[in-house]
C-alpha cells in the first residue's frame, strides 16, 4: 500500500509538473506511516522508493538548479524522520511485549503453585510466635480437621496431640527468639472427633522488620498414610520376627500381641482360643499398653464367646477380620463391654491354621479410629501366618516331647538299647548298654557287638540276623553268655524290634540288652535248691524206708531170740522134762536172753549216738594202755583160740579221747576178730602215729570178708553170714556203734579184708593237741 | 515116693529149715515128741536139697537164712513138687509178711516165736491124709 501510494503521488506530480516541494509532505506522511506500523526492511524500502520519486521529480525539472538543492534536502530529512519515528516505535514495541510476557509468566506459576498445592497434600498456614493461628490455607483446614474461622480462635498447640505439645512450645519459643529459623519434627495432632493423624510439621520465621517477633509459615504433610504403611509393615515384621525365635505359642503370645499393639498402635490385645470342643472362645493371653486401666482379674478370665456373637464372634465365626471404628455405637460383645469401658475402637481378626479358625485376635484402642481396609487385610494375612505357627509350634512341640521322651528312654533306660544296621553293624548304643558291657562306644562297635551277635544268632539258630530285617521277629528273647571288657560274665537277653522306614520297608533294628545274671543265677540257684529240696526228700523217703527196714530187722532179730526163749520156757513150764533137758534148755533160754538184752542195749547207744544225746569226754587217752588192756581180757577168756600179738609204737604220743568209748571200740573189734577166726590164728594189734593221728590196727586171719560185704559193714544189722560166718552171733550192730564213736572223736575208720586171708580193721584217733610233737610228756 | 507116705499118722516126716541152732533143737524136740520124724537143714540151699531128696511130708521153712533164703527155697521146691506142703515160720512179722509169704505160696504161715500147740496144731493139720 505505501508503494502504490508513493506510485500515485509520483504520477500525479508528473502529470501536474506540480513543484517538488509540494508533493514532498505527502512522501513524508506515507514513510511516517510505514515507520509507525511496519518493521524495519519495509521502513527501508519504502524511504528509498520515496527518496528515488523526490529525485525524479527534481530531475525532471532540470533547470531549475534550486531545484535539486531541495530535493536532497527533502529526502534527507525523510530519511532522517522515517529512521527516527522507527527506531521509537520499535523500542516502544518491545518493552510493550516483554511487559505483556512477564504478565504471563506470572500468571503461570501463581496457577501452578496453586495445582501444587492442590495436589499434595500439604497445608500451609501463617501463625503469631506464639501459635495463634493468622492464616490458613484449605489443605491445611482439611488436615487439621477444622475451618479457617474456628482456626483463627486456636493456636498451634491446640490442634498439637499432648504428647507432642511441649516440642512444638519450644520450638515456637525458639523460633521467636530467632534463635533459629527452622523447626522440622514429626508429630501427632488431634482432630475435632478425637482422631490423631501424624503430621510432618515445619516451622520457618518470615522476616519482619517491622516487629520484634517474626510470622512463622507453617508448612503440614499428612503422614499417616506413610505412617500406617510403615506400622504394617513394622508390625508384619515384628510379628515375623517373634515367630521365628520363639519355640512355642504359650511363650509367644505375649511378645507377639505386645508387638502388634507397638507397631500398630493399640492400647490393647487380647488373644481368644478356641475351646478343645470347638464350641466357644474364652481368652487365653492378653496384653495392653502400660497405663491402661484394665481389671484383668475380672469375671471376664472365664468369658466364653460364642460362635457368630459380637465382633470376636464374628471374626471367629467367618473367618474374616472385622473392625469396629466406634465400640459405643456397635454391637459389641456385652459381656466384655464393661471390661473395655474406655476403649472406643476394636478390630479382630482369625488365627487360622490347618483351614480352621483356632482363634481370634482382638485389637482394642481407647480413641475411636477408622480401621482402613489395608489394616484389616494385613491383619487377615498375620492371622494365617500366626495360625500357622500355632500348628508348627504344637507340632514341633509334640515332637519334641516325644523326641525328648524317647531321648530319655534311651539315654536313661537300664536296658541297654542298640541301634543297628541292616548289615549288623551298631550305629549308637545307650549308655546302659556300654555301661553293662563295660565298653566305651569304639570297642563296642568294633569287638563285643559282632561277638554278641554272632551268639545271638548262634542262639537262634540262625545265620544271620537277616530274617529280623525281613520283618519276621524272634518270637521271644534270646539268652546268651557274654563276656565284659572287665571279663566279667553275663547272662544277657537279646530281644531285637525292626524299626521300619517311611515305605514301612524294615531298615534298621533296636536290639534291647537286658542283663539277667542275676535271674539268671538265681534261676540256678532256685533249681539247686530244688533239685537239693527233692535229693532232701528223697533222704527222707530212704530214712523212712530206713527206719521200717530198721524196726523189721529188730523186730525179726528179737523174735529170733525170743522163739527160743519163748518155746524152751514152755517145755520146762508144762514139765516132764528130765534134768539134763531142763539145764540145757535153760542155757539155750540165757543165752538168747543174753543176746536181747545185747542188743537193746546196742540199739540205746546207737540211738543215743546217733540222735547227739551221747557225748563223748575228752581226756589225754594212752592208747598203747588202751590196747594192753583189751588185749589182756580178751586173751584171759578160756574160750579164745586166737593168739594174740601186739605191735605197739612207743613213741606214740598221748591222744584226746574217751577212754570208755575208746575200750569199746577196741574190745569189739578184737571180739569180732576173735568170733570170725573160729579156728585160731593170729588176732595183731598195732598202734602207730599217723601226721596228727594215731593209726590204731586190728588185724586177724580169720575168714575174712567178701569183696561185696566190705562196703556194708558198717551198716547196721549188716553181718557176714555166708560160709563158716553164718553161725557166728551178733547183733549186727557192732561195727556201726564203733564206726560212730571213731568218727564223734574225729577219726576215721575203714577195713581191708579178703575171704580166706582175715581182715584188718584201721581206725584213728587225733593226737591230743599238745602232744602232736611226739611223745614230749611221756618222756619227760 | 510111696514109702514115708505109707507111713502111719505118727511117721510123717517134716523137714525143719532153719539157721538158727535153738530152733532146730526146738523144733525137732517138740515134733519127735509128738510123733514126727524131723529132718534138719541149716540153709535155704540145703532145704531144697533136703526135700527134693528125702520128699518130707511137711517143710517149716524159716526165710532168713545165709546162700538161699526160705522163700527162694520154698519157690524151687514147689517148683519140683507142686504138691509138697510148706509152712512159713518167720520172725518176720510185719503188717504184710504173712500175706507176703502166702502170696509166694505158702501152704500156712507160723509167726516166730510161736506157741507150742500151735506149732504142732499146724503141722498135723497139713500133714493130715485126706482119708483120715
Amino acid at each position: 500500500m505505501p508503494f502504490a501510494g508513493l506510485a500515485a503521488v509520483l504520477a500525479v506530480a508528473l502529470a501536474t509538473g506540480a513543484p517538488g516541494l509540494l508533493v514532498f509532505p505527502l512522501f513524508l506522511i506515507l514513510v511516517l506511516y510505514v515507520a509507525l506500523f511496519d518493521d524495519r526492511s519495509q521502513v527501508v524500502a519504502t524511504g528509498s522508493a520515496a527518496a528515488l520519486a523526490i529525485l525524479v521529480l527534481a530531475i525532471r525539472q532540470l533547470g531549475q538548479t534550486s531545484n535539486l538543492a531541495t530535493a536532497v534536502f527533502e529526502v534527507a530529512v525523510l530519511g532522517i524522520v522515517a529512521g527516527s519515528v522507527h527506531e521509537v516505535v520499535r523500542h516502544w514495541r518491545e518493552a510493550e511485549a516483554k511487559s505483556e510476557k512477564k504478565a504471563e509468566d506470572l500468571e503461570s506459576v501463581d496457577e501452578r503453585l496453586r495445582m501444587t498445592l492442590e495436589a499434595a497434600t500439604i497445608g500451609l498456614g501463617m501463625v503469631a510466635a506464639d501459635g495463634r493461628w493468622l492464616q490458613v490455607n484449605d489443605k491445611l483446614e482439611a488436615i487439621l480437621g477444622r475451618g479457617s474461622d474456628e482456626l483463627v480462635h486456636m493456636s498451634l498447640l491446640d490442634v498439637t496431640a499432648e504428647a507432642d505439645r511441649r516440642a512444638v512450645d519450644d520450638a515456637l519459643g525458639q523460633l521467636g527468639r530467632r534463635e533459629i529459623v527452622r523447626w522440622e519434627s514429626e508429630v501427632q495432632q488431634a482432630r475435632p472427633d478425637g482422631s490423631r493423624s501424624p503430621i510432618a510439621l515445619a516451622m520457618a520465621a518470615i522476616s519482619d522488620h517491622g516487629a520484634d517477633e517474626p510470622l512463622l509459615l507453617v508448612q503440614e504433610t499428612d503422614i499417616s498414610a506413610r505412617k500406617r504403611l510403615d506400622a504394617m509393615r513394622d508390625a508384619v515384621v515384628g510379628v515375623r520376627q517373634v515367630i521365628v525365635s520363639a519355640s512355642s505359642w504359650e511363650q509367644a503370645a505375649p511378645v507377639l500381641l505386645g508387638s502388634l499393639c507397638t507397631h500398630l498402635d493399640w492400647d490393647l490385645a487380647q488373644y481368644w482360643g478356641a475351646d478343645d470342643d470347638r464350641r466357644s472362645l474364652s481368652l487365653q493371653t492378653s496384653w495392653h499398653k502400660d497405663g491402661l486401666n484394665i481389671d484383668l482379674d475380672d469375671p471376664v478370665r472365664n468369658l466364653s464367646i460364642q460362635a457368630g456373637g459380637g465382633l470376636i464372634g464374628r471374626a471367629w465365626q467367618s473367618g474374616v477380620a472385622n473392625a469396629i471404628d466406634d465400640l459405643a455405637a456397635n454391637d459389641y460383645e456385652q459381656a466384655g463391654a464393661e471390661r473395655v469401658a474406655g476403649l472406643r475402637a476394636a478390630v479382630a481378626f482369625p488365627v487360622i491354621g490347618g483351614g480352621l479358625t483356632i482363634g481370634v485376635i482382638e485389637l482394642l484402642a481407647r480413641e475411636v479410629r477408622h480401621s482402613e481396609a489395608d489394616l484389616v487385610s494385613m491383619l487377615s494375612t498375620i492371622g494365617a501366618e500366626i495360625g500357622q505357627f500355632i500348628q508348627r509350634a504344637a507340632t514341633a512341640q509334640a515332637l519334641r516331647r516325644s523326641e525328648a521322651d524317647h531321648r530319655a528312654i534311651y539315654e536313661r533306660s537300664p536296658i541297654g538299647i542298640a541301634r543297628v544296621s541292616g548289615d549288623g553293624e551298631l550305629l549308637e548304643g545307650n549308655p546302659a548298654l556300654l555301661l553293662m558291657l563295660e565298653h566305651d562306644i569304639e570297642t563296642m562297635r568294633s569287638q563285643a557287638w559282632p561277638d554278641l551277635l554272632r551268639a545271638y544268632d548262634q542262639a537262634a539258630g540262625r545265620a544271620r540276623l537277616a530274617p529280623l530285617l525281613a520283618g519276621i521277629a524272634d518270637q521271644r528273647g534270646i539268652q546268651i553268655r557274654a563276656a565284659t571288657g572287665g571279663g566279667r560274665w553275663l547272662w544277657l537277653q537279646l530281644t531285637a524290634t525292626s524299626i521300619p522306614d517311611m515305605s514301612g520297608r524294615p531298615e534298621h533294628m533296636l536290639v534291647m540288652v537286658e542283663d539277667v545274671t542275676t535271674v539268671r543265677e538265681a534261676q540256678d540257684r532256685l533249681a539247686e535248691a530244688l533239685d537239693a529240696q527233692r535229693g532232701a526228700f528223697a533222704t527222707l523217703e530212704k530214712l523212712d524206708r530206713t527206719k521200717t527196714e530198721f524196726l523189721s530187722i529188730v523186730s525179726h532179730e528179737f523174735r529170733t531170740a525170743l522163739t527160743g526163749i519163748q518155746g524152751f520156757s514152755e517145755l520146762i513150764r508144762d514139765g516132764g522134762l528130765e534134768t539134763d533137758e531142763v539145764r540145757a534148755y535153760g542155757g539155750y533160754i540165757f543165752n538168747d536172753a543174753d543176746r536181747v538184752n545185747r542188743l537193746i542195749g546196742d540199739m540205746l547207744d546207737l540211738d543215743r549216738m546217733e540222735s547227739g544225746r551221747m557225748s563223748i569226754r575228752l581226756a589225754d587217752v594212752d592208747i598203747n594202755e588202751v590196747m594192753s588192756d583189751v588185749m589182756a581180757r580178751a586173751s584171759s577168756s578160756s574160750s579164745i583160740v586166737a593168739e594174740f600179738k601186739a605191735d605197739l609204737d612207743p613213741r606214740l604220743p598221748i591222744v584226746a579221747g574217751d577212754r570208755d568209748r575208746l575200750v569199746q571200740v577196741v574190745t569189739n573189734l578184737v571180739n569180732n576178730s576173735v568170733k570170725y577166726s573160729p579156728d585160731g590164728g593170729t588176732v595183731t594189734l598195732s598202734t602207730r602215729a599217723d601226721g596228727g593221728f594215731a593209726l590204731v590196727s586190728v588185724t586177724d586171719t580169720g575168714l575174712g570178708i567178701p569183696a561185696d560185704e566190705i562196703e556194708h559193714v558198717f551198716e547196721r544189722f549188716r553181718r557176714v553170714r555166708s560160709g563158716a560166718a553164718q553161725s557166728i552171733p551178733g547183733t549186727g550192730l557192732g561195727l556201726t556203734i564203733v564206726k560212730q564213736i571213731v568218727e564223734m572223736h574225729g577219726g576215721k575208720i575203714w577195713v581191708e579184708s579178703a575171704v580166706g586171708h582175715g581182715s584188718a580193721f584201721h581206725f584213728t584217733v587225733p593226737l591230743a593237741a599238745e602232744h602232736a610233737t611226739p611223745l614230749q610228756r611221756r618222756h619227760a | 515116693m510111696p514109702e514115708p507116705a505109707a507111713v502111719g499118722y505118727g511117721s510123717s516126716v517134716v523137714l525143719v529149715a532153719d539157721d538158727n541152732e535153738v530152733a532146730q533143737r526146738l523144733c525137732r524136740r517138740v515134733l519127735e515128741k509128738a510123733g514126727y520124724q524131723v529132718l534138719i537143714a541149716g540153709d535155704g540151699q540145703q532145704a531144697v536139697d533136703i526135700a527134693l531128696a528125702q520128699n518130707p511130708n511137711l517143710i517149716l521153712m524159716d526165710v532168713a537164712m545165709p546162700t538161699m533164703d526160705g522163700l527162694e527155697a520154698m519157690r524151687q521146691i514147689k517148683a519140683a513138687r507142686p504138691e509138697m506142703r510148706v509152712v512159713i515160720a518167720s520172725a518176720h512179722s510185719m503188717a504184710n509178711d504173712r500175706e507176703r509169704f502166702l502170696a509166694a505160696g505158702a501152704d500156712d504161715v507160723l509167726s516166730k516165736p510161736f506157741r507150742l500147740g500151735d506149732l504142732v496144731a499146724v503141722v498135723a493139720r497139713l500133714t493130715a491124709k485126706p482119708s483120715a
